[in-house]
């Protein structure tokens, strides 16, 4: 085990699967930096600096900097995907997916199926997703209720530096479009990272915590609000199963619904809002599958449906907290 | 003209057949039987053609939704393909892409496309593989004068040039993006090519009914890309003789232009009549291709008619390879 | 047509919730135009000139100017235009609850006693609330009674739901805990549900020898839960039974211990005694007469020497007779290959322990060689089964008739006992069980019988008295 950041986790993962295999292509804005300029590629290694020191070690042909061209960006990925490469792209930020929509969802999610199963599109986009840094309403926003949305998509959402290692790796190698949103605020955050090479099924929830009193389901940054939440109140003996999705689709159902049939009360965590979500899916999905299970009525902690603001007081008050969810929990608990 | 007399015979074999299955096509639409949205080729078979007789199936190339001409011409098998069109499982892509999406990777087909403009960005992602893996191969984008006007196409233009990747942009000006006239929706004064050049790349422009100007004209143009000198553009100047879609009542056209169109713009007429003007090919040739693509054309709408249907089952598979 | 416009405490921004009314610039009856100002209105923040979005003639003003604060949306004034009578102002008036202005405070102006839809019940008199509140959700809090201050809705703007009026109708509850659970390995490379690997732990069951069937291949709860559950369902046991007809004498033995245990009412005294001296003197006596006695023996001479003394317990049991005997013909139980025999030592009482040894010796081998005569058999006085070869501590015996009593010996153990002034030390003792056939042998007299018993194995010099 190493202690890591999120995002070295991310160049780590980077760096070894283009070291293993030469079909691994970068590709995205600012990846490298500085090209076309007195200082000089490498000036920035990617604006979270997730590829930091690829393009010295892999050149320009295998790490390319794009112009500001979002859908040429994910084309481009798609093309080299179909003829034979396995590019990982790069949108600097989720909420940029509306600039290369068409590409994303009727392009790369569609190919394999359109085309009856005769090709294949094995491709990576990241992106940095979520809220936290007062980056207001075009700059936070988190993404995966949309695509998660999309057949033919998997979104991977990691909430710690080992998941990241392990999910981007498997990524990398899936041989399907992989959707992968990296936490902005969570790129700071460190944690053990075993050594060497080891990838995460997708589909496989992890469980955070396990208490068999209320199950918490949530991904990404929402994880470690929840993880506290749980270690607050496991002193009072109220057992909290956190369970941390992982990946948003393929969803791990079972995951969910074998924690509920134990402790009959569910709390779903999610940074999007709260309508047509991923929270309003396991809502869903708890409801039509362990009904007879629930002792009270499920809740959901997400921000309002409205746009994500700026200000530092009214972002705070938007998002959702850890002190949100222990009053959710605590509120589904006295349930009578 | 260094054309051998198989490679004649070859291009004219591949236009009529192509004119032959579109013609058809709009025959058969009328009766019912085929579903969905059809995109007829007709009149623009000199570039697909063209174009794709200096390829094999390691260049890729992209299509539009008028996709069937690229497909055949690049090496689609006319029997899935129409057995695709018809929706069955045998089909192309089983039945679940239609006349809009078929594909054939293995042959460097890398699909029609519904999306207007979608094409060009993977086309440049192809190029850049084809860069990537050394050896001279390209990656072709066909455009219509109404992609030329989608920001992808822009964005892929310029990354072309950025990345010089091996990517060629060829331009089908048809007149017509969708129901409406290229010098009204054009903003370059007509000129797509021009505006291609601005971005940076060669530029060539050609007569897209006459065969023998395309062929020649991306002899050129394949020389200069395939000589490792980044991306080019070319214009060919083409006619649409159906409607955008089959259904179409084209109350866009002149009168009598698609009469006049077929009669001084036609590539097939040009080419036999070029071709019996220089006694290169005689009469003979001529009328034993198209007996023999009627009777090809014949027989893959009967056994599409036949073929198997796609079931309930088959609606879940080929989603993900792993799920 | 009579236009009445209500005018409202103003809302100017997200934070104003009240403001104070600083000067009228209009009065009642004044005529005013549109742009002209009609007041001033004062918040912590602003005073702001509001101007009048119409013409129209001040009819009233409700609130004087420099008083108190006053909500957002309370009416300050009524304006209306020429055709409105002082009737409809005063109606108007009257009929105006405070609303909705854009407080956000629309869902209070409904009226619960207003049937909320078409052909819900008019059942609903009793309970008043100005909240808004469902129908379903009235009907219950009528039913209940239950009181409605208090109550968070949880609908659209806060309206009460069912399941709100339910709640409020409810005790509250402290909830069955079941507390934190143990976290299973996560990255242990098993592709496994969590519940799947948390019950793996706690059943110790290995996920390496479990194929999974869950999604994706993955290991479920169901595949743990089926390797927990095999070693208690396991193929339905065969244990068929080796069937062995009964020999003759197992036929003998079967039918006299039954006769035996079903006929003779049986008493137990029970006893223990010390057998240091009797091991120490066995070990010399045995070197000094140059013979292997065995404890058994010694046991048997000291039995049959006590017999001879007690004639009540050394007795045969006859239909409705007793034989008393006047030497002890002592059998001992033994294990053959035939069973369970118990061959007699004639007159033991009248031995010496090298006779004794001599002769069980040889009843032993014969019985051994499954040889044993009907005379070697037949009859005897009493009994002795020594089990504590085997380990046993103590048991009872059943007695083997016509014989009055048998005695069961158990094995020589080593206890803890208290010796005098509450010093402990270690003896070795074994523990005696006679079982007699109470019709011919009183408790009492069987207590002698193993008072002198115990004598003898405890004083052991005494079996070579001469008696």
């Amino acid at each position: 085990m190493a202690k890591m950041m999120y995002r070295e986790a991310v160049q780590n993962a980077l760096f070894a699967e283009m070291e293993r295999d030469e079909n691994v292509i970068l590709l995205g804005e600012d990846i490298v930096g500085g090209m076309g300029t007195d200082g000089g590629p490498e000036a920035i290694g990617g604006i979270w600096s997730t590829s930091v020191g690829l393009f010295g070690k892999f050149g320009p042909d295998r790490v390319i900097d794009t112009p500001i061209s979002e859908s040429a960006i994910i084309g481009a990925a798609a093309g080299l995907a179909l003829s034979g490469k396995r590019p990982v792209a790069e949108l600097m930020f989720a909420d940029f997916i509306g600039v290369c929509l068409d590409q994303i969802w009727n392009q790369v999610g569609k190919f394999r199926y359109m085309f009856g199963g005769k090709t294949k599109c094995p491709m990576v986009i990241r992106m940095a997703y979520g809220a936290g840094f007062n980056a207001a309403a075009q700059h936070s926003q988190s993404v995966h209720q949309i695509l998660t949305g999309m057949p033919g998509l998997k979104v991977v959402m990691p909430s710690t530096p080992a998941d990241v290692k392990g999910l981007l790796t498997q990524s990398i190698r899936d041989d399907d479009p992989v959707i992968f949103l990296e936490h902005k605020a969570l790129y700071a955050s460190s944690g053990e990272v075993p050594e060497g090479d080891y990838t995460i099924p997708f589909g496989h929830a992890r469980l955070a915590r396990a208490g068999q009193d209320v199950t918490i389901v949530a991904t990404g940054l929402m994880v470690g609000f929840c993880e506290s939440v749980a270690d607050r109140l496991a002193p009072e003996g109220i057992g909290c199963d956190v369970i941390d999705l992982r990946t948003t689709s393929p969803l791990d159902e079972e995951a969910i619904l074998d924690s509920v049939e134990v402790t009959g009360r569910l709390v779903v965590v999610d940074e999007a809002p709260p309508r047509c979500s991923l929270a309003t899916d396991i809502a869903a999905l708890v409801g039509q599958k362990a009904f007879a299970s629930l002792k009270v009525p499920l809740t959901m902690v997400t921000p309002p449906h409205t746009p994500i603001p700026f200000a530092r007081e009214l972002e705070s008050a938007y998002l959702p907290s850890a002190d949100k969810i222990e009053a959710a929990v605590r509120k589904i608990m006295a349930w009578r | 003209m260094q054309l051998s007399r198989e490679a004649l015979l070859r291009a004219y074999r591949q236009m009529r057949v192509i004119r032959e299955f579109e013609e058809r096509l709009h025959v058969e639409i009328m009766t019912g039987e085929i579903a969905g949205f059809t995109h007829l080729y007709s009149g623009q078979e000199a570039v697909a053609v063209g174009v794709c007789e200096h390829l094999d199936h390691e260049d890729k190339i992209i299509s539009t939704h008028r996709g069937h001409g690229h497909c055949l011409a690049k090496g689609c098998d006319v029997g899935m393909m129409m057995k695709e069109i018809w929706g069955s499982r045998e089909g192309t892509c089983k039945g679940k892409g239609g006349s809009m999406h078929i594909a054939d990777v293995a042959q460097g087909m890398l699909g029609a496309n519904g999306i207007v403009g979608a094409g060009a960005p993977i086309a440049v992602g192809a190029a850049l593989a084809a860069k990537l893996d050394g050896g001279g191969r390209v990656s072709i984008a066909f455009s219509g004068d109404g992609a030329c006007n989608q920001g992808t196409t822009f964005e892929a233009m310029n990354l072309a040039v950025v990345t010089k990747a091996p990517c060629i942009f060829v331009f089908e000006n048809n007149h017509y993006s969708e129901h409406t006239g290229w010098k009204y929706a054009v903003g370059t004064g007509s000129d797509i090519a021009g505006r291609a050049e601005a971005f940076g790349m060669r530029v060539w422009r050609g007569d897209g009914t006459d065969f023998f100007s395309v062929y020649e004209t991306m002899r050129d143009v394949l020389e200069h890309v395939r000589g490792g000198n980044g991306p080019a553009a070319v214009e060919f100047d083409t006619e649409r003789f159906f409607g955008h879609f089959e259904g179409d009542p084209q109350r866009y056209r002149g009168k009598g232009e698609i009469d006049r169109l077929r009669k001084v713009r036609d590539c097939l007429t040009k080419f036999r009549t070029r071709v019996t003007g220089a006694d290169l090919l005689a009469d003979g040739d001529f009328g034993r291709i198209d007996a023999e693509v009627r009777d090809l054309i014949e027989k893959s709408v009967s056994e599409a008619r036949s073929a198997a249907r796609p079931t309930a089952d088959d609606v879940l598979s080929d989603v993900y390879i792993s799920y | 047509m009579a236009k009445i416009h209500p005018f409202f405490m103003p809302k100017w921004g997200i934070e104003m919730t009240e403001g104070t009314v600083a000067e009228w610039m209009v009065a009642e009856n004044d005529t005013f135009k549109r742009g002209q100002t009609l007041c001033l209105i004062e918040t912590d923040k602003i005073t702001n000139e509001v101007e009048a979005e119409y013409e129209g003639i001040v009819r009233r003003v409700l609130v004087p100017a420099g008083g108190d604060p006053q909500p957002v949306g309370t009416l300050l004034a009524v304006f209306s235009d020429a055709d409105t009578t002082d009737a409809q102002v005063g109606e108007f008036i009257a009929g105006f609850k405070i609303t909705s202005t854009g407080t956000g405070s629309r869902a209070s102006e409904v009226d619960a006693q207003r049937p909320a839809a078409p052909g819900s019940s008019s059942m609903n008199e009793g309970i008043k609330s100005k909240r808004a509140i469902s129908p379903q959700a009235l009907h219950l809090a009528k039913d209940l009674n239950i009181d409605l201050e208090g109550v968070e809705g949880s609908g659209r703007g806060g309206k009460i739901t069912y399941q709100d009026a339910l709640q409020a109708s409810r005790r509250s509850v402290i909830p069955t805990l079941k507390g934190t659970a143990e976290l299973a390995e996560q990255l242990d490379g098993f592709y496994a549900s969590p519940l799947a690997k948390r019950l793996a732990s706690v059943h110790g069951v290995n996920l390496s020898l479990i194929v999974g069937t869950g999604p994706r291949g993955r290991i479920s709860k169901s595949d743990v839960m089926a390797m927990v559950r095999a070693p208690t369902l396991p193929a339905k046991p065969v244990n068929k039974a080796d069937v062995v007809p009964m020999d003759k004498i197992r036929k003998v033995i079967s039918r006299r211990l039954t006769e035996a245990k079903q006929n003779i009412p049986h008493i137990y005294l029970r006893t223990s005694v010390k057998v240091d001296a009797l091991l120490a003197l066995r070990k010399s006596a045995n070197l000094i007469l140059g013979i292997q006695a065995s404890i058994n023996d010694y046991l048997l001479l000291a039995t049959a020497k006590a017999l001879a003394r007690h004639r009540d317990v050394n007795v045969q049991v006859h239909d409705g007779a007793i034989h008393h005997f006047p030497h002890a013909d002592v059998a001992i139980a033994i294990a053959s290959p035939k069973g369970l025999v118990a061959p007699i030592v004639h007159s033991a009482d009248l031995m010496r322990i090298d006779q004794i040894a001599l002769t069980t010796h040889s009843l032993i081998e014969t019985a051994r060689l499954g040889k044993l005569s009907f005379e070697d058999l037949n009859g005897g006085t009493f009994t002795i089964s020594n089990l504590g070869m085997h380990g046993i501590e103590q048991f009872d015996a059943i007695i083997n008739p016509p014989q009055g009593a048998i005695l069961a010996v158990g094995a020589i153990m080593r206890v803890l006992c208290e010796v005098e002034s509450g010093k402990a030390c270690f003896e070795s003792r074994m523990t005696l069980c006679l079982s007699c056939d109470h019709r011919a042998i009183d408790g009492v007299a069987g207590a002698r019988f193993m008072t002198t018993l115990k004598q003898l194995i405890e004083e052991p010099e005494s079996l070579f008295a001469h008696s």
